[in-house]
């Protein structure tokens, strides 16, 4: 019972110390969150926020399977043969026309993988691009698993074989990312940064757009700038009556938008009346 | 009260055999096979597992979801000891103390290899997201971790290695030593209370959090339900239970009889069976409301793949329900069976119902997934098959657990000197 009648300040722990010490490491914690530094990453280019919307349209109608975009992606982002950003598969249409969907990441205004990120490896910049900090991702890979679209590819391995598509289409113009991190198609926001800061404009000059808009043999593929009417995907857009975006249902906004086949349209069309 | 451990022994002709060192050397090697694999994923990288982009997680996150929620027991016995004051229950209190610790260390052991950069393993606790249902569990998981050591660590400091050693009389470092863990010790022990509903919070949090981490995700409609986080909580407290009862009846009445009442025993498996009946009802319910209430025609599909190409159904029927419903009554009423048997073989329904949901609950989305196509979606069907590396890591983390657990069964103090006060 002697125990018992001691106070509790007398156990001997200096309690007061460690409750100053404890305090003041978890005040830290959270001024260190407050001031995250991640202002500049989310504005490299250091334009106004909310300056730019980048955006994408690809007419289904004009695509003709070829690949070239996913291969284009390959060598500037310098992926191995079994990793894609991009991907093209030949689906059909309601009435079985089969076509061909080409499929970047889709840059969602609301991306599932960015709310469950547990470290805010991945994120939103200010001109909508959907990016990666290679530094902060832990491999956990919950983003896999929460996007939709298929669009994120982790690094299983290290990545040391030849760029198998180099020469061809194109040449590496990033660093090569390491085993265990995340990685996703980011509008090759390099070119847009760089180019942005040597007055190009992205869309129409062809080193500050996303390779694959570059390769496209048919021109399926258009880049721009959403929040400039001038532009020319908005124009597509303003003419185009019905544009689709993938999985609407999900309310993740993509800022990629699919002109759909003529033989859907027609007969979602004939549905109507 | 008696206070001798009897330690279970083999009769090979007229030789008898302590089982003891025979487990441990079986665990040892499970644990020395898994440190095999472990060298192989650190050293080769996540290419060694039968993981793909389709299928992101799988044996690994199953073992580690399984281990969190079979530690559930300790917190509802700190609750039950510490908040209640029910003192009777204070020695089995402690084994649930055990088990908790041992199930989250397990998780964080064997997350730790899940990682593609396990060294970095600490960086939700310095960047936050706090969006992230994983952020949010990996926080809670980490403090509820801190709060496990300190509940287990007085009860380790019980052990008369740590106060009546020789060395300790003859040695004055000793000495000391020895006086600053008793009194870190008693002041642990006072702050038994706040740890309790401390723990209570983070567990309810990141018990359900486990859950929601699938149930919030759209784009997987089989995920995609609000039931998931209460029937994770449930049963965790559930299956929890039950593991804590049937290594109570192994630890309590045959290797230490008389120490804890079978009144007492009783009581445990009583809060097992109604925390599993309360789960199977909201699972039933759930199942009712994904197969006639659906008109999701893509959910609907899944469903249908998942029971005809895979024992999904029969998991769910066997697995879920009979594993859970029968000895879940049985549980219920052992205060009418009054068979130690009967009621150990029905608390191993609860445990291996826990880990049946969490099995097929993370594969069932990853495996069966929707295409994104615009006209037709359809749904694909993945597979995934673990490979030796994954495996080898899993079976030594479990042998982990079991070899803290049989150490603990043989040399853990269970019964507090301090008990009059």
């Amino acid at each position: 019972m002697t125990d018992e009648n001691k106070k509790p300040n007398k156990t001997g722990l200096p309690r007061k110390g460690f409750m100053a010490v404890a305090g003041s490491a978890t005040g830290a914690l959270i001024m260190l969150q407050a001031s995250k530094p991640t202002k500049a990453s989310r504005n490299p280019s250091g334009a106004e926020p909310g300056a730019h919307k980048w955006g994408m349209v690809i007419d289904i109608n004009l695509c003709i399977g070829c690949n070239y975009c996913t291969y284009a992606c390959q060598a500037v982002n310098d992926l191995p043969v079994e990793m894609k950003y991009n991907k093209v598969t030949l689906e059909e249409t309601k009435t079985g026309a089969e076509f061909y969907l080409s499929r970047p990441c889709m840059q969602c205004e609301h991306p599932p993988c960015v709310h469950v990120c547990p470290v805010g490896a991945t994120y939103v910049r200010d001109d909508g691009i959907v990016t990666m900090d290679y530094d902060l991702c832990i491999g956990c890979r919950y983003c896999i698993v929460a996007c939709p679209y298929d669009a994120r590819v982790f690094n299983w391995k290290k990545h040391v074989e030849p760029n198998a598509f180099t020469p061809e289409y194109g040449h590496p113009e990033v660093e090569r990312r390491p085993r265990g991190v995340m990685e996703k198609c980011n509008f090759c926001e390099h070119r847009i940064d760089s180019g942005l800061a040597r007055g190009l404009v992205p869309g129409i000059d062809a080193a500050a757009t996303p390779a694959c808009v570059d390769v496209c043999p048919t021109g399926a593929r258009v880049f721009g700038d959403l929040n400039d009417s001038e532009s020319p995907i908005s124009k597509i857009l303003a003419s185009t009556k019905t544009p689709i975006r993938l999985r609407e249902d999900l309310s993740t906004e993509p800022k990629v938008y699919y002109i759909p086949p003529k033989a859907e349209v027609t007969t979602s069309s004939e549905e109507e009346l | 009260m008696d206070n001798t451990i009897r330690i279970p022994k083999i009769r090979l002709g007229s030789r008898e055999f302590d089982v003891f060192y025979i487990w441990f050397a079986v665990l040892s090697l499970g644990f020395a096979f898994g440190v095999v694999g472990a060298y192989q994923v650190l050293r080769y990288g996540l290419q060694v597992t039968g993981l793909t982009d389709q299928v992101p997680w799988g044996l690994w996150i199953s073992i580690d979801l399984s281990s969190i929620a079979l530690g559930g027991s300790a917190f509802v016995f700190g609750v039950i000891v510490y908040l209640l004051r029910l003192k009777r229950f204070e020695v089995v209190g402690r084994l649930a103390v055990l088990l908790g610790f041992l199930g989250y260390s397990t998780a964080s052991l064997v997350l730790l290899f899940d990682l593609g950069q396990p060294l970095r393993f600490w960086h939700p606790a310095v960047f936050w997201q706090s969006h992230s249902l994983l952020w949010e569990i990996t926080m809670c998981v980490i403090l509820y971790l801190g709060i496990l050591v300190a509940e287990l660590l007085p009860i380790i400091l019980e052990h008369p290695v740590f106060s009546e050693h020789t060395l300790i009389k003859k040695n004055n470092f000793f000495k000391k030593i020895s006086e600053f863990l008793k009194k870190l010790s008693h002041f642990l022990h006072k702050a038994g209370p706040a740890l309790a509903v401390i723990g209570l919070s983070l567990s309810l949090l990141h018990q359900a959090s486990l859950g929601a981490t699938y149930g919030v995700l759209s784009g997987r409609g089989l995920w995609f339900s609000p039931t998931a986080p209460i029937l994770f909580v449930t049963s965790a407290m559930g299956g929890g239970t039950a593991l804590l009862f049937l290594l109570s009846v192994f630890v309590f009445r045959v290797m230490r009889p008389g120490l804890v009442a079978d009144k007492t025993l009783y009581d445990v498996a009583r809060i097992s069976g109604a925390m599993m009946l309360l789960c199977t009802y909201i699972r039933l319910w759930d199942w009712a409301v994904t197969n006639y209430y659906s008109f999701d025609n893509i959910v609907a599909t899944q469903k249908e793949l998942l029971n005809t190409i895979a024992p999904y159904s029969l998991a769910f029927w066997v697995g879920q329900i009979l594993f859970s419903l029968i000895p879940g009554a049985l549980l219920l009423s052992s205060k009418r069976v009054r068979n130690f048997k009967i009621l150990t073989l029905a608390a191993v329904g609860p445990v291996i119902c826990a880990i049946i949901l969490r099995w097929t609950y993370n594969f069932s989305g990853l495996i069966a997934s929707i295409t994104y196509d615009p006209f037709t979606p359809s749904v694909q069907l993945n597979s995934y098959l673990p490979t030796w590396p994954e495996w080898a890591v899993g079976i030594g983390v479990i042998s982990y657990w079991l070899l803290g657990f049989s150490l603990a069964a043989r040399f853990l103090p269970f019964h507090s000197k301090e008990e009059n006060h």
